[in-house]
């Protein structure tokens, strides 16, 4: 997989979000009970936003200081006799991780979560490179078992199947026999998957943050597959985004908190390990070690007006909050990134020629903003990309001419009102109800899938109201 | 804080990636940092605990992750455990070879000790084909349930993880409120150049997975039980 998970129109894909009605219950039922649990989660650490405070200004400092940190790292990783790899670009990062599976003459490779390796697209040069690669995420697993299904939530990737398509999707592909009780499936998983971490050459992972001044790895997970795919393969590839790097453990416990409670209510996850390279004496762990830093696109949002967007800790909670992802989900957003902070990043990464209707897929509500626990400023980072995405000419020149035409009335407070008086009789006709139904290309995407009002009669109108207010008061 | 510069020869690409970072930045590369405390940032919400408060926190919160407490005493130590293998359902046991086994006179007959003679092979043979794994906390944190492992020769990655059933001993002065403390305390460590094991391990209970249809499913790749022994 890549960045990109869904070549259609944006518009395909949001009808087809806004169809599959098993899809939109999972989606609002798990924002229900995620935005609760983190609620609770977050309380339970007294000053929630004195602690967002401080994972702001751990991720500022570090991006304003990035180049030190990752030198720092480098070299405590060296010093480990760990292997370290500066990848631009994503070609050149895929390319030295196949590089070192064929110099070890390796198979047998398990994988752990990891969005920045579907962003370098390693899966498939692994695959093309005659490797058998097993992703051991239970939720991961499911959707490679399912021919590659995409992901639709940055922490719960599975979210849109139910567990009959997932017993179905066992039943074809293992041999599964049992019924479709989560704890059955899971288990069955976690026997088929036993045996691939035992046989396993290689293992790779991502990396939630680096640590710089000790040359490790920190990951946050909940089912153990991470920590057994570094612990027994034993070659250890760790991958990650440039930015996902703290200075020492005490900022790396204050983003760990913010994490794992943003994310699924937890106060921690089961598991949180900080590992590198094996020490002398060491039994199991990695005999080889190698951690891949990627750029691939974020050096140009370094410094640049999106900035803040590199503050990301990958939890998930603006997915959480969000009307729009909530409607059309996750596959909707065509990105291995969904909802608003996919809108903000996917764009960034992947350019505008594919992605500039997503920063439109937003209510500005800012809901995301708000529960942000590095304080990114999604909402304004949406406008941000529109300003842009208009000054580059990208929309249709229908488009343009109608907000060119509504700029003009709205800016004229003479002109406005003039209008809101015949707006009413104006709009008979494309009216049913008191609702408008049909009309010019400005207001389809609106009336699709929401209802819109019909402007009201010019005495019910609140010009006329407050003019008649004005009048007794003798203002 | 000032934290010192580093310097440190690598292949061209990191220096060329590096640059490419402080050029995007606008400015000559970093060679010293301050640090801002952040620490200070941080409220403390519990005020003042005695241990037995703390104690208590743990307690309630390993109720949330699935996670049975026992209290026990070292005088009882051993029965204490033998019931709770015998209640995971018997079968071969691996513990790590933490000397604290020894000073309470720990010993489980048939049982395997994680140690560095093994090799990687056996050891990872031994804790896969074991029912329960028993190992004494470096640190436990009261408010999130959690307990900290450091790996050592004698205390490999794998154990953790491997063996179906988890026992944690937790000797009860180790119990500190949150990983705020054990951070700090590790960090300490760090800055002294004294060295910290290959992997620091914080876990939470046994593994567990809400991945299919949002459903929390206990015991999926990692233990499918965890108990603690407070001592």
């Amino acid at each position: 997989m890549s960045l990109q998970t869904d070549k259609r129109d944006f518009s395909e894909r949001t009808t087809d979000g806004l169809g599959d009605s098993f899809m939109r219950n999972a989606v609002g039922s798990a924002q229900d009970s995620l935005k609760t649990r983190r609620l609770s989660a977050a309380t339970a650490l007294g000053d929630w936003e004195q602690w967002r405070t401080a994972g702001q200004q751990i991720r500022q400092h570090t991006l304003q200081n990035l180049d030190y940190y990752l030198e720092q790292l480098a070299g405590n990783i060296e010093k480990k006799g760990g292997h370290i790899y500066f990848a631009a670009t994503k070609e050149e990062a895929s390319s030295y991780i196949r590089d070192v599976i064929v110099q070890k003459q390796a198979k047998k490779i398990v994988k752990s979560k990891s969005m920045v390796t579907e962003e370098i697209e390693l899966n498939h040069v692994l695959i093309e490179a005659g490797c058998e690669l097993i992703e051991t995420d239970l939720g991961e697993y499911i959707l490679q078992m399912d021919d590659w299904d995409p992901p639709s939530h940055i922490v719960a990737p599975a979210l849109h199947k139910d567990r009959r398509q997932i017993q179905r999707v066992f039943t074809e592909k293992l041999d599964y026999t049992d019924d479709e009780s989560p704890e059955k499936l899971a288990r069955f998983a976690r026997k088929v998957l036993r045996q691939k971490f035992l046989e396993a050459e290689v293992g790779i992972t991502g990396c939630n943050f680096a640590v710089a001044n000790l040359g490790a790895i920190n990951l946050v997970t909940n089912e153990g597959n991470g920590d057994l795919t570094a612990a027994i393969p034993k070659t250890h590839i760790a991958v990650m985004g440039m930015e996902r790097i703290v200075p020492t453990l005490a900022e790396m416990e204050v983003l760990d908190n913010l994490l794992c409670r943003s994310a699924v209510g937890q106060k921690l996850t089961s598991y949180i390990t900080v590992m590198g390279p094996s020490a002398a004496g060491d039994t199991d762990g990695p005999e080889e070690f190698h951690l891949v830093v990627v750029d691939n696109g974020r050096s140009d949002i370094l410094g640049s007006e999106f900035n803040e967007a590199l503050q990301c800790i990958r939890c998930g909670a603006c997915l959480n909050v969000c009307p729009v992802y909530r409607h059309i989900g996750g596959h909707a957003y065509g990105s291995i990134y969904p909802g608003p902070i996919g809108a903000v990043i996917t764009p960034l990464l992947g350019g505008y020629d594919d992605y500039k209707e997503l920063p439109f897929a937003s209510s500005l509500c800012a809901a995301c903003t708000d529960v942000c626990p590095v304080r990114i400023p999604l909402h304004e980072q949406l406008i941000l990309h529109r300003q842009n995405i208009v000054k580059e000419n990208r929309t249709g020149s229908m488009e343009r001419f109608q907000m060119k035409a509504a700029g003009r009335l709205l800016s004229s407070p003479a002109l406005f009102g003039k209008t809101l008086r015949f707006a009413h009789p104006a709009s008979r006709l494309m009216s049913r109800h008191g609702r408008i139904v049909r009309g010019p290309e400005l207001i389809h995407g609106w009336i699709g899938a929401r209802d819109l009002s019909q402007p009201v009669k010019q005495q019910d109108s609140f010009r006329a109201w407050l003019d008649k207010r004005k009048g007794e008061s003798g203002q | 804080m000032t934290v010192s510069g580093n310097h440190h020869t690598s292949g061209n690409n990191k220096e060329a990636f590096l640059n490419t970072i402080a050029s995007k930045l606008g400015r000559e590369r970093k060679r010293e940092v301050q640090l801002p405390d952040i620490q200070s940032l941080l409220p403390d919400s519990y005020g003042s605990l005695t241990q037995d408060d703390l104690i208590d926190i743990l307690k309630e919160q390993c109720f949330f992750i699935h996670t049975q407490v026992i209290e026990s005493k070292p005088e009882i130590l051993q029965r204490t455990l033998d019931d709770l293998i015998e209640a995971n359902g018997g079968g071969s046991v691996m513990t790590s070879g933490d000397p604290r086994f020894a000073a309470y006179g720990l010993t489980f007959p048939g049982s395997f000790v994680w140690e560095e003679a093994a090799g990687r092979e056996q050891n990872i043979m031994r804790a896969e084909s074991a029912n329960t794994a028993v190992i004494f906390a470096d640190y436990a944190l009261a408010e999130s349930g959690t307990i900290v492992v450091e790996s050592r020769p004698d205390q490999g990655r794998s154990l953790h993880f491997l063996p179906a059933h988890y026992i944690a001993v937790i000797e009860k002065e180790r119990i500190v409120l949150r990983s705020t403390q054990a951070a700090a305390a590790l960090n300490r460590r760090v800055q002294a150049g004294e060295p910290l094991g290959s992997s620091i391990n914080l876990i939470s209970g046994p593994s567990n997975s809400a991945d299919i249809e949002m459903k929390l499913v206990v015991g999926v790749h990692g233990p499918l039980s965890a108990t603690y022994v407070l001592i």
